[in-house]
């Protein structure tokens, strides 16, 4: 799981030794190479999401509008907290 | 980084666009406050979290794709070739600054030991997003439904703002190359296309409820609160400070960049990678931001809103060419800017009936394509990057900043990527029912049941008396 166990290790070994001085490895995120999946799961919780509250909120808009409140009466809801 | 010089270099540039993040955030507070200051009290809680929710869904959507299109499309694609691959096609390869780089699953897109700039330049990228989706989330408030307008911003703020800052605002952009495009500070590639983006919208969306007496007449609506909306446009001047710094590159040798022989200049540079400084540009800002409040206190005589709207307005309209102007140069045009606006506002709110809650399209639209246009003229002749000059309509090296090249640019902004479509996308919403909220509803007001269960909570714990 975990990219990088030891931090001595990881910042001394050298992933191209054709350029000089060291070159570490850049990616300690865990999960090297499981990029594309991670951002799939991102994408299918965005639209998840998108069609949830759509649906919410339809749903909420329908209801207030069937009560047919008048423009004013909202005033009777205000609190003085 | 084992070199101590490019290390400085290196995490100054990293920290610089880290400040200019936190400071832009200021924006989208000003925003906020802003619009709920704008709006009606049985609307607040709604129009605070239509505006909040951007946030997440520009964010998300430009990691996915709206950075990406930003660097794959400066070519058009199929207008001009790229210096970058020599090809008309889309970008999708190279070194930094090229394609591979930009997409959601690249190794450079998270944490990397090797890079410190990708994510910092993303996110002052990103904020610049959440601008773009503000400025139309105004303009729509009290009516729209979330859902719609959650669509709209993450076309605006991931899609086609980042297009239009591809072809136009890139040191690599075909309108640099063919027309001689030039906006430094984004009074096109931001303003002037979010408020032609906001009027498509609000051409199909329709007015408020009373917004206009039977006769067409216009009636004022608002704003409820005043100091809350001069808060909010204090802040929003104050996160401009990073805007403008997020525009520049910080440190830059262009001896090299410019393949000239032997030459070490480092000086901060535009977007475009031509020269400027961070010093001269703090005096175009708070000079075009003088010229738009006097023109703004004049033109409005002393009005608040439009005060402080037309400061904002001066601001937009001298940000095309800041990065070279002299600062009397700014305040004239940041005042010009600001008078047309203020105008065009009125005239296009009684010839067609459009309800702009906050003056948006004005202050960001109109605005911005003045500023563009003037722009054109001001800085006839100058060279719109260092890479090369050639001349217009070539595509193959960089026309000069002229004014036939702004004028288009400035329809291209306003009208291409702009207007048609906020309105192609408001008629297919419209037709799926979704884009307006119920009359019932928008008569009730958003927060109706919210402030019903406050009124029933008060009372349950006022008549507590344990």
């Amino acid at each position: 799981m975990a990219t990088v166990t030891d931090w001595i290790q990881h910042l001394t070994t050298d992933v191209d030794t054709a350029t000089e001085g060291i070159q570490v490895a850049g990616q300690v995120y865990p999960m090297v190479g499981s990029e594309m999946w991670w951002v799939l799961a991102g994408i299918v919780f965005w639209l998840a999401w998108t069609f949830s509250t759509a649906a919410g909120e339809d749903e909420e808009q329908g209801k207030l509008a069937r009560k047919k409140h008048g423009a004013n009466d909202y005033k009777k809801n205000i609190a003085e907290w | 980084m084992t070199n101590e010089l490019t290390a400085l270099t290196t995490i100054f540039t990293e920290f610089y666009y880290w400040m200019t993040v936190v400071l832009m955030f200021l924006i989208h507070v000003g925003f906020c406050m802003y619009e709920v200051g704008a709006s009606r009290y049985k609307h607040h809680q709604h129009t605070l979290m239509k505006n909040t929710m951007l946030i997440p869904l520009v964010t998300i959507t430009w990691f996915f794709f709206g950075w990406w299109i930003y660097w794959a499309f400066p070519t058009g694609p199929g207008i001009a070739p790229s210096i970058m691959t020599e090809s008309t096609g889309l970008v999708l390869g190279g070194g930094f600054g090229a394609n591979e780089l930009a997409n959601a699953t690249n190794a450079l897109m998270a944490v990397n030991l090797n890079d410190h700039i990708m994510g910092v330049f993303w996110a002052a990228f990103l904020l610049f997003s959440w601008t773009a989706a503000s400025i139309v989330s105004g303009a729509v408030i009290e009516r729209i439904t979330t859902f719609a307008f959650g669509i709209l911003a993450i076309a605006i703020g991931s899609v086609f703002w980042t297009i239009d800052a591809a072809w136009g605002w890139h040191f690599d952009g075909w309108m640099l190359k063919i027309l001689g495009y030039h906006d430094a500070y984004a009074s096109g590639v931001i303003h002037a296309v979010c408020g032609g983006f906001a009027l498509g919208i609000l051409a199909v969306l329709g007015p408020r409820i009373g917004k206009f007496t039977s006769s067409g007449e216009p009636r004022n609506i608002g704003p409820r609160n005043p100091w809350l909306v001069c808060i909010g446009l204090f802040l929003i001047y104050t996160g401009f400070w990073g805007f403008y710094a997020a525009c520049n590159i910080p440190i830059f040798d262009l001896g090299p960049e410019y393949g000239m022989e032997g030459v070490t200049f480092f000086t901060a540079t535009n977007i475009y990678v031509t020269p400027t400084t961070l010093s001269g540009i703090t005096m175009n800002f708070l000079l075009s931001l003088a010229g738009g409040l006097l023109a703004g206190y004049w033109i409005s005589k002393g009005d608040p809103f439009w005060t402080y709207s037309g400061g904002l307005a001066g601001i937009i309209a001298a940000s095309a060419g800041n990065d070279l102007y002299h600062p009397m140069q700014s305040l004239i045009i940041a005042g010009v800017g600001t008078v047309i606006a203020y105008k065009l506002h009125y005239w296009v709110e009684r010839k067609f009936k459009i309800d702009d809650a906050v003056g948006a399209v004005a202050v960001h639209g109109y605005a911005g394509v003045v500023g563009l246009i003037i722009c054109g003229f001001v800085l006839w002749g100058y060279p719109s990057s260092g890479y090369g000059v050639g001349s217009m309509w070539v595509g193959t090296d960089y026309a000069p900043i002229n004014p036939l090249g702004m004028i288009i640019g400035a329809i291209i902004m306003f009208g291409v990527l702009g207007f048609l479509p906020g309105w192609i996308l408001a008629k297919i919403l419209h037709a799926a029912g979704k884009l307006r909220i119920p009359r019932d509803v928008e008569l009730a007001g958003l927060d109706y049941n919210i402030m019903e269960q406050a009124q029933k909570d008060e009372r349950a714990v006022a008549s507590s008396n344990r």
